[in-house]
């Protein structure tokens, strides 16, 4: 009996213990989940605030519905005062496409050629790739600030294309990606390419017929980390387009917005700053799971 | 389909790794395979079979020697333009493609007419039966299915040769014994010149018309199954097939007697007096009245209607010099022997020796009994393991 | 056949990336250090009146700016780094054990990787702005009484700490991210293992857990460290170009901040003294990344 009630008392033990231990995990995870939706939740509510609610206490956590200003969002992005806010998502938009579609084809070019062909000095100079990742791309800027400068991409007369193909030219090719998508193409079996070479099928029918829908996932990632990049890029944009404000992208216009008129309305500042975050959010709820993986996988890889 | 018959003139294949040191993969080897034959090449991991069949195919380039298909000297012919279908041990479908497209994909690069690609592809689809899974991927079929897809895809550009890498050492036995008899009648049914690669000797010998036993790059022997086991050329062969293996005696010939230990195993007539290795397959022996191999049943496995003695051998069968050196070694090994590899320095040293007799003799561990040997399951070799 | 090489097809693979590589990655390695022993080099029309072996870096050293730059780059790297490194591990720990919610948790603490730095960073300004700020009334709420802190008269103490908060908000995500993969990727029976000789949790995380995911604790340890040293972008989003709280200037300027105020300058010798900070950042990175790898080599198990 006393054995019996012995194990009975461990078994409640062990119970009380789980509790205990769930109660802190989700309690430590709620409070650091609270800790990263802070600043969208204060985004989003100081943008539906009217001047006045900005400094009031009462409305300093929360809005009732029908105080929500949403007319804050037509005067953050159309009001004479304001950035031309959509133009600066549609260059962003193309940008992001041209560069994008340059990448994904240098880089399935080069990939395939390191992880499929042999040839004299692979190794060496793959080896000189890598220990260019190494090198911060803080040195590449000044050059590339010079050479899109002697092109006459820069300047008060730059025209659009010229904008374009200085904002998107330079990154049409990723080490970084290379090395990401070789890794995937490297584990599809030997025997795949044996099989279609002894069916006669090229090189380059192979790469594209079996290697790039077997490496689907990866390229798709390639794909979104890319396009986010250019969306969130601010620094090169920024230098490019110092004297043609027109040609500049989300992010610089968005810093504009800081600086000019809205100085402290900063309900129309966040309206503008969700207005940038809110597309991004979107296509990451869409493409949530590819996304997250891709993410963690280039992470280990990388 | 045409038939052609392949030969391979003095095929010799040296790999050279990074640090310039050579392996010689393949050395010399010299095979005629008959048209409309289903040729086995069986032997040891590594023993240069599979670089052998690559070499056929195209894939690899023979350093010297020549390949022929019919009269055609192929060796500088690039793979597509052989007329070959492959097949791979891992199948290597096309993941992302569905059953038909992976068996259409051959004809795409053919750009053979659509409808008439298609009617062929369904054909040998049903051929091998797996015409009602067209619209399945890779990921949805069984080991066989896909294996049975691989050989269509193999088949639907109507080859000259068909070769097989390890087909079956995917599967499970169930499905090997049924995919072997598949892949005879699909060989049977179209005629094709067939070579498959093969370490099991028992699937070898079960499906093929001919097999050639390589081993360290050599052709060590080729003809029918049986012809091979029943007359082995040399110690590696007939240590190589034959389940369970062949016995081995340490013995010697002694005035045309064949002599192990104080045992005559029999009689060999116009030889010279030496030092032999004796090699009896175990159904070799006869239970009798009279013998001088007197020998002690350790014990008795009896499976339907035979009966396994396992016997110790008649004293002087073993130099126990080499069964200490033997015993040690293979303690060091026992974690690095692959499958299928086989001692071939010195001959195998065991303390017993099987017999299988018929059930009908009640043998009980601990008896002694005598034996008489077979005359045809027992082979003499020199100590340079050759038959003598 | 298969083990030929095959040159000529592999170089023209590889030709679209290596074109752009060697204009936009290779050549500015190379004319970075070029640039910086030029004297008085005009991007303009590329003039320049000599060479000039230390001249570049003394004007860089004793602009003032230098030393107040390397004391923020390194205040930024060696607490961020640890901060988040040290933060991000245990979520994800507690993440990898709890079963319910643990998508919706994953999902939250990813956000940080899909958003827009300048959004984010406008968002994290207002949230500690003396004007409605959320973290001023968090301190009132606690008894604390509240600061300015990215305004105009903030302490440079706060206006660090302020931005320190956004830095490591913005990097958990990947971190996260990685580690949970890698958690995941630990074989199970380790645990069991471990719960079958009663190893309590503590010495399960510090003899188990750390240990196994040391090489992903390494990796992202090497490219946080690289990461903060170029930490620019977030400082423009939370305090403008000028890189200040309120007026006044360069309060938070990092060594990236000088490389790209002197890449924004046409003055004789400007872009010389962009290529001396970033030369000097290469080093420091180098540096750290040697060190790295050094301590990882003797401490990542396997």
């Amino acid at each position: 009996m006393s054995a019996n009630n012995n194990s009975y008392e461990t078994q409640r033990q062990i119970r009380t213990k789980k509790i205990v231990r769930n109660i802190f995990l989700y309690s430590m995870l709620s409070l650091f989940a609270v800790f990263i939706i802070v600043p969208f939740y204060w985004m989003i509510l100081t943008s539906l605030k009217t001047s006045e609610q900005l400094e009031s206490v009462d409305t300093l956590l929360w809005l009732r519905f029908s105080d929500m200003q949403w007319g804050n969002y037509r005067q953050a992005i159309f009001s004479a005062e304001a950035p031309p806010f959509l133009r600066y998502m549609v260059n962003t938009v193309v940008v992001a496409a041209i560069s994008t579609v340059g990448t994904i084809l240098t880089t399935v070019l080069s990939a395939f050629a390191f992880a499929r062909l042999n040839f004299k000095f692979k190794e060496l100079f793959f080896l000189l790739l890598i220990m260019t990742m190494m090198i911060p791309g803080e040195m590449f800027v000044i050059t590339n600030f010079i050479t899109v400068n002697q092109l006459g991409w820069v300047g008060g007369g730059q025209t659009y294309t010229e904008a374009l193909m200085a904002m998107s030219i330079p990154f049409m090719t990723s080490i970084f990606y290379i090395f990401f998508l070789r890794q995937t193409f490297k584990q599809v079996p030997n025997e795949l390419y044996y099989a279609a070479k002894v069916d006669g099928t090229t090189d380059f029918k192979y790469l594209w017929k079996v290697m790039v829908p077997i490496a689907k996932p990866t390229i798709i990632t390639i794909t979104i980390l890319n396009a986010m990049g250019t969306w969130n890029a601010y620094i090169w944009p920024q230098l490019i387009t110092a004297r043609q404000p027109l040609h500049r992208l989300v992010s610089n216009g968005l810093r504009e917005v800081a600086s000019s008129e809205f100085v402290n309305e900063t309900n129309l500042q966040m309206a503008a700053a969700f207005m940038v975050t809110l597309p991004i959010l979107i296509i990451f709820f869409i493409l949530k799971k590819q996304i997250m993986r891709g993410v963690s996988r280039s992470g280990i890889k990388g | 389909m045409e038939t052609i018959e392949i030969k391979l003139q003095n095929l010799t294949k040296v790999f050279q790794a990074k640090n310039k040191e050579e392996t010689i993969a393949v050395n010399d080897l010299d095979i005629t395979i008959p048209a409309g034959k289903l040729i086995g090449l069986l032997g040891p991991s590594g023993c240069g079979k599979s670089t052998t069949l690559y070499m056929i195919s195209g894939l690899l380039k023979p350093t010297e020697g020549r390949i022929f298909f019919g009269d055609t000297d192929v060796t500088d012919v690039a793979p597509e333009k052989r007329g070959i279908g492959l097949v791979f041990q891992n199948y290597a479908l096309y993941p992302h493609m569905t059953v038909k497209q992976n068996i259409l994909f051959p004809l795409e690069n053919l750009k053979m007419d659509k409808e008439k690609a298609l009617e062929r592809a369904q054909f040998y689809a049903d051929l091998v039966g797996i015409g009602h899974l067209m619209a399945r991927k890779p990921v949805q079929l069984s080991g066989g299915q896909q294996q049975r897809v691989a050989i269509a895809r193999a088949l639907v550009k109507e080859p000259r040769v068909l070769l097989l890498d390890e087909p079956l050492s995917n599967l499970d036995a169930r499905l090997r014994l049924q995919t072997r008899e598949e892949i005879k009648r699909i060989q049977k049914e179209t005629g094709i010149t067939t070579i498959f690669v093969t370490h099991d000797q028992e699937e070898a010998m079960s499906i093929s018309d001919e097999i050639v036993l390589m081993q360290e790059g050599i052709q060590q022997q080729k003809g029918a199954p049986q012809d091979v086991y029943d007359k082995p050329a040399n110690l590696f062969v007939a240590k190589f097939l034959g389940s369970p293996p062949i016995n081995l005696f340490e013995g010697r010939i002694e005035n045309e007697k064949i002599m192990v230990g104080k045992a005559q195993f029999g009689r060999a007539e116009g030889k010279k007096d030496q030092k032999v290795v004796i090699g009896v397959r175990p159904e070799g022996f006869n239970i009798v009245e009279r013998s001088s191999l007197k020998v002690t049943v350790d014990f008795v496995e009896t499976i339907g209607r035979d009966t396994t003695l396992i016997i110790q051998k008649p004293e002087g069968a073993v130099d126990p010099e080499v069964l200490k050196a033997q015993q040690e070694e293979s303690d060091e090994m026992i974690d690095g022997i692959e499958e299928g590899s086989i001692e071939e320095t010195a001959p195998e040293q065991k303390a017993t020796f099987r017999a299988i007799v018929d059930a009908d003799n009640r043998v009980k561990p601990g008896d002694v009994i005598k034996l008489s040997v077979k005359p045809h399951k027992m082979f003499l070799f020199n100590k340079d393991g050759e038959l003598i | 056949m298969l083990e030929e090489k095959n040159n000529l097809k592999a170089w023209l693979y590889l030709l679209p990336a290596i074109i752009l590589l060697s204009i936009f990655t290779f050549y500015p390695i190379i004319n970075a250090f070029i640039l910086v022993f030029l004297e008085n080099y005009r991007y303009i029309d590329g003039s320049y009146t000599g060479w000039t072996l230390t001249g570049n870096i003394s004007v860089v050293v004793n602009s003032g700016l230098f030393w107040r730059a390397i004391q923020n780059t390194i205040f930024i790297v060696f607490v961020s780094v640890p901060v988040s490194v040290i933060i991000s591990l245990f979520i994800a720990v507690w993440l990898n054990s709890i079963k319910k919610f643990q998508g919706a948790y994953q999902t939250i603490f990813f956000l940080p990787y899909v958003t827009n730095a300048i959004a984010i960073g406008l968002a994290f300004a207002v949230i500690f702005s003396t004007t409605g700020g959320l973290f001023n009334y968090f301190l009132e709420a606690i008894g604390l009484s509240p600061r300015v802190w990215v305004s105009t008269g903030a302490s440079w103490g706060r206006a660090m700490f302020a931005l320190l908060v956004f830095i490591t908000w913005s990097g958990l995500a990947f971190k996260i991210m990685v580690f949970l993969s890698g958690l995941q990727s630990i074989d199970k029976q380790y645990y069991d293992a471990a719960r079958v000789d009663a190893a309590s949790r503590r010495r399960v995380f510090l003899k188990i857990t750390v240990p196994l995911l040391s090489p992903m604790i390494a990796f992202i340890t090497i490219t946080s460290f690289i990461g903060a040293f170029k930490e620019y972008t977030a400082i423009v989003g939370m305090f403008g170009e000028n890189l200040n709280p309120g007026v006044g200037r360069n309060m938070l300027i990092t060594i990236v901040g000088i490389v790209y105020q002197s890449l924004g300058e046409t003055y004789p010798g400007a872009t010389s003294e962009a290529a001396a900070a970033a030369i000097i950042l290469f080093f420091m990175t180098l540096i750290l990344t040697l060190f790295n790898m050094w301590v990882s080599k003797k401490r990542v198990h396997y």
